[in-house]
């Protein structure tokens, strides 16, 4: 802790000798002071992320060997029954069958979203300005719709009997439609939560990826024209090398979210019909608020972590890597 | 890269009927607002609204308490969004600018709280809140949110702060200024658009939240607008008008925040996380 006082320089910038200067004077007026400054500063953001965040982590694991159901939870007393809240959990085939499914939909409208933004950003490089201006406008206007808006837009489209989707499918000739629910079977209903995510996620996947798109240099796609290259080996050479970790990093946030995802799940139809459109998230909230086991919900919770690490491991590894290498 | 007369035409239609696509449950909910209940349920097909009725708007703002859940829904958020960029400020002026120990370790642990999937911490924080009595009351969420938006403030004001030439505070400095005086009068002027960037962020994040507002709060006059609008539509579901007006107007402070910063929005989202 010898040089605590000196100034950092942006990345980049070459220190002049200034700031050393300045150092020095300023160490020599207070070196206590400026010792413990950064520690004040940082203080209120770190109790934050202590007491809000870290420590319920290691509360989720504790609370998962623990019997905790809403009479403990009135009486206080801490009662550790090991592995149990797992053995249950993991031997109930009904959690199985809702893993899967949360897998699988995760998966699908990962691919669906990231699919779409792409498609709609390398599109959007080959619109004129006003057609572009109109697509961005569209897609901010997605974006900011409030999630909660979104699914009661999506219901009312959806109405079995005045939804204008159903009307349209009538009027293009499909009469079958008329009067039909979108929400009696767990497969549709998933399907139109999938879509509202979709549409709900695919403006910021797109923006991301625009931004990457357009920091390629023209250069480099007049000499791949040169060269004679297609569209999609244009795409292959020049696009994709330059996008690559953008896509990585969406994905990767599109999976933290799509997993976790509740409030459209519960605000469309809390899961039904039957529970055929519950999800993990959903279980999650039914075990543990609605039910109060908050520790077999603990031990789910748990579970939910473990798969999320297991499928984002290998990037949340390289990310270290990388801001590790940067932070020097 | 040139394109020819017909493929300018062809992309051209292909990207309004995608505009179109994509716009279409947003406008499908502005037209629905105006319509009157009679239209909403006649089976007459039409897209395009023939008069137009604020009745919806009197219904959704008359229901209830409208007013008691948006003020409700406005403190948490923007009580949330201005603790977090103070406490992000704070942080990320020593993170750019000072070197200390422990500065990497604290960047690491933003990042990985950055990670954190909230939803799973409900339970601990419910338990928390609860301990703490807070539960059922707004600052509970009022927290939570500045918690879980304050790990990407962080990061981001981090970002920006960076992106300020350091020469500019020496430079006020050599002229007489103290190194926090320097830091007040030029860089915390120039950090202004970092601040709304970052604030819009986190006003969306918190402005949409719904778990555990529908958790933490069991009093009805308590509700956020989320929770409300779920709720308004299960209690009337046949009300579309008044549903889809109610959704209009929790819609309209995200889309005036998204609409004024619309440039620098990917700009800052991207900024912090993709130089790998």
């Amino acid at each position: 802790m010898t040089a605590t006082a000196n100034v950092t320089m942006p990345a980049g910038a070459t220190p002049p000798a200034s700031p050393r200067d300045a150092g020095v004077k300023r160490r020599r007026r207070g070196r206590f002071g400026d010792r413990v400054l950064p520690y004040l500063l940082l203080l209120p953001a770190l109790a934050a992320i202590l007491v809000l965040l870290a420590w319920p982590l290691v509360q989720v694991l504790a609370i998962s060997f623990r019997k905790l159901d809403i009479g403990q939870l009135v009486s206080g007393k801490t009662i550790w029954i090991g592995f149990d809240n797992y053995t249950n959990t993991l031997s109930d085939p009904e959690f199985w069958t809702i893993t899967f499914r949360t897998l699988v939909f995760t998966a699908a409208i990962v691919a669906a979203t990231i699919l779409g933004g792409l498609l709609l950003a390398v599109l959007m490089r080959h619109l004129g300005p006003v057609v572009r201006i109109i697509v961005q406008v569209t897609l901010v206007l997605a974006w900011a719709t409030p999630v909660i808006a979104t699914t009661t837009v999506f219901q009312w489209i959806f109405d079995e009997q005045y939804g204008i989707l159903n009307k349209t499918l009538d009027r293009l000739g499909f009469h079958g439609f008329i009067g039909f629910s979108w929400f009696s079977s767990g497969a549709s209903t998933l399907s139109v939560i999938g879509l509202l995510i979709v549409w709900q996620a695919v403006p910021f996947v797109t923006f991301s990826l625009y931004a990457g798109i357009i920091g390629v240099s023209r250069e480099q796609y007049e000499a791949a024209g040169i060269d004679g290259a297609s569209a999609w080996q244009t795409f292959r050479a020049v696009t994709w090398p330059a996008i690559r970790p953008i896509t990585t990093m969406v994905t990767f946030l599109s999976v933290l979210w799509d997993f976790n995802a509740f409030a459209q799940i519960w605000a469309i139809r809390e899961g039904g019909p039957d529970g055929e459109s519950t999800t993990l998230a959903v279980v999650l909230y039914l075990k543990g608020i609605a039910g109060n086991h908050f520790g077999a919900a603990g031990a789910i919770a748990t579970l939910m972590l473990i798969v999320l690490a297991l499928i984002t491991g290998r990037y949340i590894q390289l990310l270290t890597r990388t801001r590790e290498g940067d932070l020097s | 890269m040139r394109k020819s007369l017909p493929q300018r035409i062809v992309l051209s239609v292909v990207g309004v009927l995608v505009a179109l696509a994509i716009v279409f449950p947003t406008y499908w909910m502005f037209v629905t607002s105006l319509r009157t209940p009679g239209e909403i349920l006649s089976p007459k097909y039409d897209l395009i609204p023939t008069s137009i009725s604020f009745g919806n708007f009197a219904t959704a703002l008359g229901k209830d308490n409208f007013p008691v859940y948006l003020m409700n829904s406005l403190i948490v958020t923007v009580g949330s969004v201005l603790c977090a960029l103070v406490a992000g400020t704070l942080a990320a002026i020593p993170l750019s600018r000072l070197r200390f120990t422990g500065r990497k370790g604290f960047l690491v642990l933003v990042m990985v709280a950055q990670l954190a999937p909230v939803s799973a911490l409900f339970i601990p924080l419910f338990l928390l809140m609860r301990d703490a009595g807070l539960l059922n009351t707004l600052p509970s969420l009022l927290l939570i949110y500045f918690a879980t938006t304050l790990p990407f403030t962080v990061w981001m004001l981090y970002g920006f702060v960076n992106g300020i030439p350091y020469e500019l505070e020496e430079a006020a400095m050599i002229d007489g200024c103290s190194q926090t005086g320097a830091f007040r009068r030029v860089t915390l002027p120039l950090l202004g658009p970092g601040l709304v960037t970052t604030s819009v962020f986190s006003f969306i994040t918190a402005w949409n939240e719904y778990l555990f507002a529908l958790v933490f709060i069991q009093d009805k006059p308590k509700e956020t607008l989320p929770v409300w609008l779920a709720s308004f539509r299960t209690a009337f579901a046949t009300d579309w008008g008044g549903v889809m007006a109610a959704s209009v107007i929790y819609a309209i402070p995200a889309l005036v925040f998204f609409l004024l910063v619309q440039r620098k929005l990917v700009s800052g989202a991207t900024a912090g996380a993709v130089k790998g």
